[in-house]
């Protein structure tokens, strides 16, 4: 391609364009030149600099876009404390109702100081990693579960969720106090419903992912179960029984559950049959991945040497012989 | 480097870094050079491994960023499909049978492309660049589906809300955090594999003539005589 001082300076351009078709490729020709331009070409032409000015306005959008995204987070921080708590802690604490897999907020306050609570719950990670004894034994009595860095928690916001506790606290029953799980023997029916939720034939009522989606257990039919998160075969005795095990389906507190069942909680009653089918599958040796593993790649491997010779024989008139016919035909003739 | 940081700039500023640079310069290089929006079809200088190469990677490749697209934009309907453990598998080796096309197709592509001196020639470092990221984002999904299955369940409850809030422009890194190091590689190289597009051969996606996927097959013939014919006719 010649450099663009050449090509704006050619004869051709001062010739009369007569069709559009002719003042259209001219354009084009200008725009290329332009392009040469930004990798390091000659000063620019009034076409140029129009198409420059379409840059900028370019440029110009990008930027408001940009500054859009930094404003419209401002909207969200508005939000009221009490929904805030209920979208965001609820999920690991209750005031009053227990501990979950973080602990009961009730009187928190008293228990330790505000300053070490604020800094605490807008970085939790950086406290823990500090060494901070009392941090550290938090995580321990959270089966070693650290809270997550909450989106928007900054200190204003803590101090108010700080005011928020210390209020439910002095209430003789809070709004947070939590789901309250049966305490009734399982039973079949129980256990038998517990597998179907696990396996999303029954649906969880507020919209949850089937458990399916991410673990398997020692029974999950054919290609087995999601291996995402942990197999939960023997969930019943590394979570140490039926209270922590419903304290946790209560409030799912692993960084990958935590954003999915955090509006879409899973029901007393449903706990209460998840429970029953780990419970009976306490004993049972976990499935072995490898095998499924195996399965799974050969059958989507046929899957994808059936779709190769499908799409040949769909295609072959196409690709092959007319193509090909027509260049056979050619060299017969060059032969003859 | 902190972890928290680390997401941030991974999965906050990465992927808007790369898609404004997709939406502007896709429009620039329009703009500025329309004719180069081509895949720059090298059918004619090799057409006997073409079909074993192009064909599948291109109906796999349509496949799978279709089936990405549609858990994106209905990830409640795909959780209700998936709601029953047979059309969870069904849906599952389809898109590793799909997966498996795309890379067969394009170890085809890479492999014609180098053994082929003419087809060599007019291959660019640009074109071996996007070869090289589209190998490694292939093959990386083809891992997950592999090691971290559901990927269609997960993507719905995970990765959709979490590509919702970048659009919505409130990005919640929360739901890929805490994701395995092949999920968190292969989401971080879909957003660079966005940000090269405008730079590449895959432009020609947006202009594709879309009847070509299912119009009859089309005879092209050269229009001028050979000199032999011409000679013969003197």
């Amino acid at each position: 391609m010649k450099p663009l001082s050449r090509r704006l300076s050619s004869p051709k351009r001062h010739l009369p364009l007569k069709t559009p078709l002719q003042r259209a490729h001219r354009r084009d020709h200008t725009l290329s030149a332009l392009w040469d331009l930004g990798c390091g070409g000659s000063p620019a032409s009034a076409p140029a600099r129009r198409q420059r000015s379409f840059s900028v306005r370019l440029g110009l959008a990008g930027v408001a876009i940009w500054a859009a995204t930094w404003i419209w987070p401002a909207g969200v921080l508005a939000q009221d404390t009490p929904d805030y708590f209920r979208q965001n802690c609820m999920n690991c604490h209750t005031i009053g109702g227990g501990r979950l897999t973080g602990p009961d907020l009730k009187d928190v306050t008293q228990r330790k100081d505000r300053a070490w609570l604020v800094n605490f719950m807008v970085n939790p990670k950086a406290v823990i990693d500090s060494g901070d004894a009392y941090a550290r034994k938090i995580l321990e009595e959270s089966r070693n579960v650290p809270m997550p860095t909450l989106p928007g928690l900054n200190k204003d916001r803590a101090e108010r969720l700080l005011d928020l506790i210390e209020a439910e606290s002095k209430l003789p029953e809070s709004q947070f106090k939590g789901l309250q799980i049966s305490q009734e023997p399982f039973t079949d029916a129980d256990r038998q419903r517990g597998r179907a939720i696990f396996l999303g034939h029954v649906r969880l009522e507020a919209g949850g992912a089937a458990c399916i989606s991410c673990h398997t257990m020692h029974d999950t039919p054919a290609l087995g179960g999601g291996r995402l998160g942990p197999d939960l075969t023997n969930v019943f005795e590394r979570l140490k029984g039926r209270k922590s095990i419903s304290a946790w389906l209560m409030a799912p507190g692993t960084e990958t559950m935590l954003p999915i069942f955090k509006n879409h909680p899973i029901r007393a009653a449903e706990i209460h049959a998840l429970t029953a089918y780990f419970e009976a599958s306490a004993s049972e040796s976990p499935a072995e991945p490898a095998a499924d593993r195996v399965t799974f790649l050969l059958t989507g491997l046929a899957g994808a040497v059936a779709l190769v010779f499908g799409l040949d024989a769909i295609w072959k008139h196409r690709f092959h012989s007319v193509r090909r016919t027509l260049v056979d035909q050619a060299s017969m003739r060059g032969r003859r | 480097m902190d972890k928290n940081f680390l997401d941030q700039f991974l999965f906050v500023a990465l992927p808007y870094v790369c898609l404004f640079t997709f939406f502007l310069m896709t429009v620039y290089r329009y703009r500025m050079q329309s004719f180069s929006y081509s895949s720059l079809s090298s059918q004619f200088l090799e057409n006997k491994h073409h079909f074993w190469a192009v064909v599948p990677f291109h109906y796999g490749i349509l496949v799978i960023t279709a089936g990405h697209l549609i858990a994106f934009l209905i990830p409640r309907q795909i959780l209700l499909w998936n709601s029953h453990p047979l059309r969870l598998y069904v849906l599952e080796i389809a898109a590793l049978a799909f997966g498996l096309l795309t890379l067969i197709g394009l170890v085809g592509v890479i492999v014609r492309r180098f053994s082929n001196s003419k087809i060599r020639c007019v291959t660019t470092p640009t074109d071996w660049l996007l070869f090289g990221m589209l190998m490694l984002q292939t093959a990386g999904g083809i891992a997950v589906a592999l090691f971290h299955p559901w990927g269609s369940s997960w993507f719905a409850t995970n990765l959709a809300p979490y590509l919702w809030s970048i659009f919505k422009l409130n990005p919640d890194i929360m739901f890929v955090a805490a994701m395995p190091a092949l999920v968190r590689f292969h989401i971080v190289f879909a957003f660079l594999t966005i940000g090269f597009f405008p730079f590449t051969r895959l432009v020609h996606v947006l202009v594709i003539p879309n009847p070509y996927l299912w119009r009859k097959p089309q005879v092209v013939r050269w229009y001028g005589r050979r000199p032999s014919v011409e000679r013969n006719q003197r």
